[in-house]
């Protein structure tokens, strides 16, 4: 009983340590009069999808070199949310399944409640049919190749910056290049201008939109220490529809890095959520079930 | 006849695919929702690069043909195959006596290890079965088989092949049960046995004990009038002759995971015995050796930890295993010369510490520990089964792994360097550049250097560039 009534205790500080930002497993929309850090807080939320119990989604990476060439990834993720849960926030399965020389190689992540804590990650790799523990990826080391740096994608923070409100404004509109179709122009947003807290840091500030109808960051701008501008990111949020219910999603990012001319595109589809997934999804023995 | 027809077919559809990869863009294939199909041609050539004489220029031309499919049955069902099959060209290119005389051995695909998985996989969130031909694969250590022992290996290539590669794989059946999330009990019963190989004789990575012997048996008939009668004892397929294997996995805390491993088993390795020898002259006679396989345990563990907060460790991952060889075969005599083989115990253990440094540069660097219960038998020490040549009770060695990806990992280099306390190892070169998505080029380079005896040091004449064009799809 004593037990029991420990593990409650410590549930209960978990999700309240939490709720000093936002609880999980509910969907929070920025709003007017917000502080800066109130609306990153969101911003951070609906990034990792800690409003759901779990998706699963398909992307494919483009990589764009300034030629046009143009090689592909392809990858299959899952994600559970544990709500701090064990200290665990969330954990994700990403298996690759293209090219052929990539397919089957596959991630597990989890990812502490704790801002300070690194990933624990696990790699199963094909050519040695095995699974290894592995260090976490430096936080600017290029993600699995592309523009995107590691943290971008999957390990940056609230915790990580500090925010300064420069305004609302409408977004102007962005060119996606792999379409040619311009998006959300006129937009209304807010504006923030976020700091890195890591001294030498590869960027010194970045502008962030963040669009008022998702909370999703629309469209990001990384100077350098000259204060020169060196890559845009871009992200396409939309809502999806579960009926009784709706979530934000990202559907598309682009990301350009101003100094070469190379650019990453991300598609995502099949995004679902709720679906149920079971944490042994989310275990080594899972990694070990990979065939390829 | 059959064989050379199915080579140059393997041959002819390499190139075919080159073609077709370079023009073409990339393609999977995807037949319904349910069957995935994937698989590669490739071809790579081997070139020795310090050439002793006793070996021509080229080493191997060898073209594969990789096809795998995956069958999903339904959520909980799947039928995995996958095959292999590689012939090497440069058997028939070569003229020399040598190349002819293995080319039986060497030349292609070896009985029926063409197929490399076939299974029916159970999957649930507690039990999971896998019923069929496949791999396991044991341990934490990078390229040091101590805890890795529960398949037989092909060391045709000594060990410079992926580990995946060279593993025989068997037909076995795996259970896997898992009382909660994070713990899993591994169940291996394996009727199927196969046995580790090595090259023949002369071959370019044939190991200088098998050299030895076969120097041994075509001298010792025709000067002196002796022979040399070589039996081999595989293990009968029966019931009680099955390997069986245990392991648990389980974390301690959210982030120390270990294993505790047993197996038990005939050992996949053959042993040498002299079972007979009647003298005629001195050392010359009458030899008659077995190669037997012998019951053993192997009992151990592994580990690993991530250092996760923050603090001077933070980003270093530790992983480490240990392995305890009970009554397994060794080698006894003198430099060059096995005299005896005595069943001893033996402890291996290694220590890892991966990080990344500079972003993107990660380094993997392994210790590890063989150590043998008894050093000497009466006036004979422990040999290197490989070479014959003498072992110290403690035998120590370093392994360093430097990776990195240029290129938005287009270009991805890495170099392993193994390390022996007798000053014996080797590095080993290799880069993988990626055409298209479809179509990888890989580059390499093995250096080997120490005394004759040693491991690596019995190749140090043979350092060997190679190349290989992949065509996946």
């Amino acid at each position: 009983m004593r037990r029991l009534l420990l593990f409650l205790a410590m549930v209960t500080f978990s999700l309240v340590v939490w709720a000093e930002g936002l609880e999980y497993y509910k969907v929070y929309i920025p709003k007017e009069g917000m502080s800066a850090d109130e609306i990153m807080r969101i911003k951070y939320h609906n990034k990792y999808s800690l409003f759901a119990q779990d998706y699963q989604q398909t992307g494919e990476v483009l990589y764009v070199d300034p030629s046009g060439f143009t090689r592909k990834r392809v990858w299959k993720r899952q994600r559970i949310i544990k709500a701090g849960q064990e200290g665990i926030s969330y954990k994700d399965l990403v298996v690759m399944t293209y090219p052929t020389e990539l397919k089957g190689l596959a991630v597990l992540t989890w990812t502490y409640q704790d801002p300070q804590k690194d990933q624990n990650v696990w790699l199963w790799i094909p050519s040695l049919k095995k699974v290894r523990k592995i260090s976490a990826s430096e936080d600017d080391d290029a993600f699995m190749g592309s523009d995107f740096t590691v943290e971008e994608v999957s390990t940056r923070r609230f915790e990580d910056e500090s925010y300064k409100l420069i305004g609302s404004k409408n977004f102007s509109g962005y060119k996606f290049e792999h379409t040619g179709e311009v998006k959300f122009k006129d937009k209304p947003c807010f504006v923030v201008e976020c700091t890195p807290l890591k001294p030498h840091w590869y960027y010194s500030k970045r502008i962030v939109w963040i669009d008022k109808d998702t909370g999703g960051n629309i469209f990001e701008e990384y100077y350098d220490k000259n204060g020169k501008l060196f890559k845009t990111l871009f992200r396409e949020w939309v809502w999806t529809d579960l009926g009784d219910k709706k979530y934000p999603s990202q559907v598309s990012l682009e990301c350009k890095d101003l100094r070469t001319n190379h650019r990453t595109v991300i598609l995502m589809k099949d995004t679902r959520y709720d679906e149920g997934l079971s944490e042994y999804d989310f275990s080594v023995k899972a990694l070990m079930r990979s065939r390829w | 006849m059959v064989r050379l027809w199915l080579g140059k077919m393997v041959f002819i559809l390499c190139i075919a695919s080159f073609i077709v990869g370079v023009f073409s863009s990339a393609f999977a294939i995807q037949v319904d929702d349910n069957i995935e199909i994937a698989g590669y041609l490739k071809t790579e050539v081997w070139v020795k690069t310090n050439n002793d004489n006793s070996h021509q220029f080229l080493s191997s031309f060898k073209n594969t043909f990789d096809l795998g499919t995956e069958y999903r049955i339904d959520d909980n069902w799947t039928f995995f195959v996958h095959g292999r099959y590689f012939y090497d060209a440069a058997y028939d290119i070569r003229n020399d006596a040598v190349f002819d005389r293995n080319q039986e051995k060497m030349g292609n695909t070896q009985r029926t290890e063409w197929l490399r998985d076939f299974y029916l996989d159970y999957t649930s969130d507690n039990l999971d079965v896998r019923i069929g031909k496949q791999q396991v694969v044991w341990g934490q250590a990078d390229g040091l088989p101590f805890l890795d022992r529960v398949m037989p290996f092909d060391l045709s290539y000594y060990w410079l092949y992926d580990f995946a590669d060279i593993r025989i794989p068997l037909w076995m059946i795996k259970v896997e049960y898992s009382p909660e999330v994070n713990s899993t009990l591994q169940f291996l019963l394996i009727p199927d046995f196969e046995a580790s190989r090595s090259a023949p004789a002369y071959a370019p990575f044939s190991f200088s004990a098998n050299n030895a012997w076969y120097n041994f048996k075509t001298n010792i008939n025709p000067a002196w009038g002796g022979t040399a009668q070589e039996t081999i004892y595989r293990p009968p397929k029966q019931f009680e002759n099955f390997r069986v294997g245990l392991r648990w996995r389980s974390m301690l805390g959210n982030d120390i995971e270990y294993t505790l491993n047993w197996l038990y088993g005939y050992s996949t390795s053959a042993y040498t015995y002299t079972d007979s020898f009647v003298p005629i002259l001195g050392s010359i006679g009458h030899y008659q050796v077995s190669r037997r396989h012998k019951l053993m345990h192997m009992v151990g563990f592994s580990f690993n930890k991530s250092f996760i907060n923050p603090g001077p460790f933070e980003g270093w991952t530790l992983r480490g295993e240990f392995a305890y060889f009970h009554n397994e075969p060794t080698y006894y005599g003198t430099q060059g010369s096995r005299k005896l083989t005595e069943r001893t115990d033996k402890y291996t253990y290694v220590l890892g510490f991966d990080k990344t440094f500079f972003t993107k540069w990660v380094f993997s660097l392994q210790f590890a520990q063989f150590i043998h219960d008894d050093k000497k038998i009466g006036n004979y020490q422990i040999l290197n089964t490989y070479t014959y040549g003498l072992l110290d009770k403690v035998e120590n060695y370093l392994t360093l792994k430097v990776s990195t990806d240029f290129m938005h990992e287009r270009l991805k280099p890495e170099v392993l360097i193994i390390y022996n306390d007798d000053n014996d190892g080797r590095i080993s070169f290799k880069t993988q550049y990626e055409l298209r998505d479809n179509l990888w080029l890989t580059l390499g380079y093995h250096h080997f250097w120490g005394p004759a005896y040693g491991s690596n040091g019995q190749f140090r004449n043979n350092d060997h560039m190679h190349c290989s064009i992949k065509f996946t799809f």
